[in-house]
């Protein structure tokens, strides 16, 4: 690195120093990037580690600075079939799985629409919405709850799911009109001109491009909604029991335990999403989000 | 493959026109160059053909067919487009045979005829390869051969050479001919070179602010062209306007003069343009005869520019700069004598150019040919 560009001849004492110098210093900046991620993970993952602790903890008090019994017995708990987390991982899926369906149906067509410019009314509809989320969304949720009250919503799956799909469209239509954005339009072009109507050429060639936005924009839809907390508490509780909810009632009881183990099972798609993310994202389709 | 009729063709993009009453005949089989500066509208015009701009005004025709406000998939007019536009996600043959599909032909037969194109535009061992990891020049072959697989009516290439570099152009240039001389397409090819359209068209549509301004067989636009702009976009790019004052310099016979001797077609008010191959440049400026079938000026030379097979030397005589070929090189400042003969210029009445009426000019340049 720093001897590539010296090209006069230097005594072979100066060029051993060099060397050694070298060496010193490469072997200082390997040292130095160990302990820079060592305390990069403590501080990102000291909450974990305490997290991971205590899904293996049987019996665990306070001045303690390490479980006094270990255990699984809380594992086998949790994926006891008959228990309240698989019923409500299995909600939380299911719901999760049509939040998805929703916005889907909603953002292909209004993400496709939205990316031609001759659209009228664009940015009007772009903002309508980022609408819900401008406001604090405790008040939206209640008044959303006192509204599906009244129509017997409350505390169906349905509710939940427009719940969930309200917050999600924010993602899915944003992220959507920038991977139909992105497409060119000389390609579609291209397919009227041989022949292929608009429906024929939507399917065979501007959702193929759009594709991997569309891809992303599902991911965090799923995710979203697997961690939406607020809305379905007003909307779904108590008849409606997803994770987060789960969550928040072992916390409260004091049960760290399952807890610890259900947040755990939502870090897992968390992890997924950013493999998956990485593959289908294009940077390019970020630069176009908002155009 | 049949006859494409423009008739009075008017279009453009929301208030803005952009093609201005364009008429013509592109016969059976014939390949026509529509030649035009950046932005004169030939894209537009192709555009238009296809469906992709709406037509204000006039008809478009294929055979006996009106296909003025036919929706872009029932033309049966293909285009090859400047920028391929081929699609990423499919093969070179998916992308060949993609017309095909769409009508529904049988999957044999469409491999079968897949693979007849691929193998015309020698393209035969790369059919299962992605298109995006094609060269230029294979992707340009591709995006003929997916035109030429549901045997459009007419094919029109929007710049298909300008994205290729100088070798491989010459190549696919040759090959698109030869193509359309063995299958004999009725074709349409926009170009903003000159060479490439007097190579390969049947006759060129010069193109000027969405008017055609010549129509005729490359030996006619290049030799006889009849507006100043046609003259001047074919590559006589010497102008000089022929003044009054111009005109009693020659006729006092002054042996100083700037200019020599003029045709005696050229007068007063009117503008000459030529070819720099068309200049014999003289180093012996003593020879002195006032010939009336040369245009011949003095000068002196203000820089040469090596060009292959000759110099091109710049050589400023008065205000006006006139571009010489010349078999060697010359140092600035040689006093030099330009001649032109008579056929080589190529005259318009000033008034005439500088009204738009294609009447007009046509009458000045016949009357000029008939000289
Ligand atoms: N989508 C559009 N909207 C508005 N005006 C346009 C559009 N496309 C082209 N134009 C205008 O129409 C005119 C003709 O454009 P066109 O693309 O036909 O030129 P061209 O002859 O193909 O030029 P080039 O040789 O550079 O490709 C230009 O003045 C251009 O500004
Ligand atoms: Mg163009």
């Amino acid at each position: 690195m720093h001897s590539n560009h010296q090209h006069q001849p230097e005594p072979s004492v100066m060029k051993k120093c060099k060397c050694f110098f070298d060496a010193f210093n490469s072997r200082m900046s390997f040292w130095s990037q160990c302990v820079f991620i060592l305390i990069f993970a403590l501080i990102l993952f000291g909450p974990i580690t305490n997290l991971l602790i205590w899904t293996v903890a049987e019996t665990w008090y306070f001045p303690n600075a390490l479980p006094s019994q270990w255990g699984m017995k809380y594992w086998y708990q949790v994926f006891n079939p008959y228990s309240d987390v698989s019923g409500s991982l299995l909600t939380s899926i299911f719901i999760a799985v049509l939040t998805v369906i929703v916005c889907l149906l909603v953002s292909v067509p209004a993400g496709y629409a939205l990316s031609k410019h001759s659209m009228p009314f664009r940015v009007f509809w772009m903002l309508l919405f980022l609408i819900p989320q401008a406001f604090p969304n405790l008040t939206v949720y209640m008044n959303i709850a006192r509204l599906f009250y009244d129509v017997g919503l409350n505390g169906t799956i349905v509710g939940v799911v427009i719940v969930h799909s309200v917050h999600g469209l924010m993602f899915s239509v944003w992220i959507c009109v920038a991977a139909f954005a992105s497409t060119d339009p000389m390609l579609e072009r291209a397919s009227r001109n041989l022949g292929a109507g608009p429906i024929y050429t939507f399917f065979h060639i501007v959702l193929p491009q759009a594709a991997p936005g569309i891809i992303a924009s599902c991911i965090f839809v799923f995710l979203e909604s697997l961690d939406e907390f607020t809305g379905t508490f007003f909307v779904g509780a108590p008849d409606i029991t997803t994770l987060p909810l789960l969550l928040y009632t072992a916390s409260m009881e004091g049960n760290y335990q399952i807890a610890s183990i259900t947040a755990l099972i939502l870090l897992v798609p968390s992890i997924l999403f950013m493999l998956l993310i990485n593959r289908f994202m294009k940077p390019e389709m970020l630069a176009k989000i908002g155009k | 493959m049949t006859r494409l009729n423009i008739e009075n063709l008017n279009a453009g993009y929301g208030n803005k026109q952009i093609l201005n009453d364009i008429s013509l005949t592109v016969e059976q089989g014939e390949m026509i160059a529509l030649l035009g500066p950046s932005g004169c509208g030939k894209t537009t015009l192709l555009n238009a053909l296809c469906g992709f701009v709406p037509v204000s005004g006039g008809k478009i025709k294929v055979g006996n067919r009106d296909i003025t406000t036919l929706p872009a998939e029932n033309r049966n007019i293909t285009m090859v487009f400047q920028s391929y536009a081929l699609w990423p996600h499919m093969t070179v043959a998916q992308n060949v045979g993609y017309g095909l599909k769409v009508q529904k032909v049988a999957r044999e037969e469409i491999e079968e005829r897949v693979h007849e194109l691929l193998s015309i535009v020698r393209l035969a061992g790369l059919a299962n390869d992605k298109v995006t990891t094609l060269s230029g020049g294979q992707r340009q072959r591709v995006a003929l051969a997916r035109a030429l697989a549901i045997r459009p009516d007419v094919l029109v290439l929007d710049e298909p050479l300008s994205n290729l570099d100088a070798k491989v152009r010459l190549n696919v240039r040759h090959e698109i001919k030869a193509l359309q001389k063995q299958l004999g397409f009725t074709s349409l090819i926009v170009t903003h070179d000159q060479e490439e359209a007097l190579v390969m068209a049947d006759r060129i549509a010069v193109l000027n602010k969405g008017q055609i301004e010549q129509l005729g067989r490359p030996e006619e636009i290049y030799q006889s062209p009849k507006t100043p702009f046609v003259a001047n976009f074919m590559g006589a790019e010497n102008q000089i306007v022929w003044t009054p004052e111009l005109e009693s310099s020659i006729l006092t016979g002054n042996s100083e003069a700037l200019f020599v001797s003029r045709p005696t077609n050229l007068t007063a008010n009117q503008q000459v343009f030529f070819r720099s191959e068309n200049v014999t440049l003289i180093t012996n400026t003593s020879r002195f005869d006032n010939d009336n079938s040369v245009l011949s000026l003095r000068g002196h030379v203000m820089q040469s520019a090596f060009f292959g097979n000759n110099y091109r030397i710049s050589v400023q005589c008065g205000e006006h700069i006139i571009q010489a070929d010349h078999t060697c090189d010359l140092p600035a400042n040689t006093p030099v004598l330009l001649s032109v003969p008579a056929h080589a210029l190529h005259v318009y009445d000033i008034e005439t150019s500088f009204k738009s009426n294609a009447y007009a000019t046509i009458q000045t340049s016949t009357s000029f040919q008939t000289i």
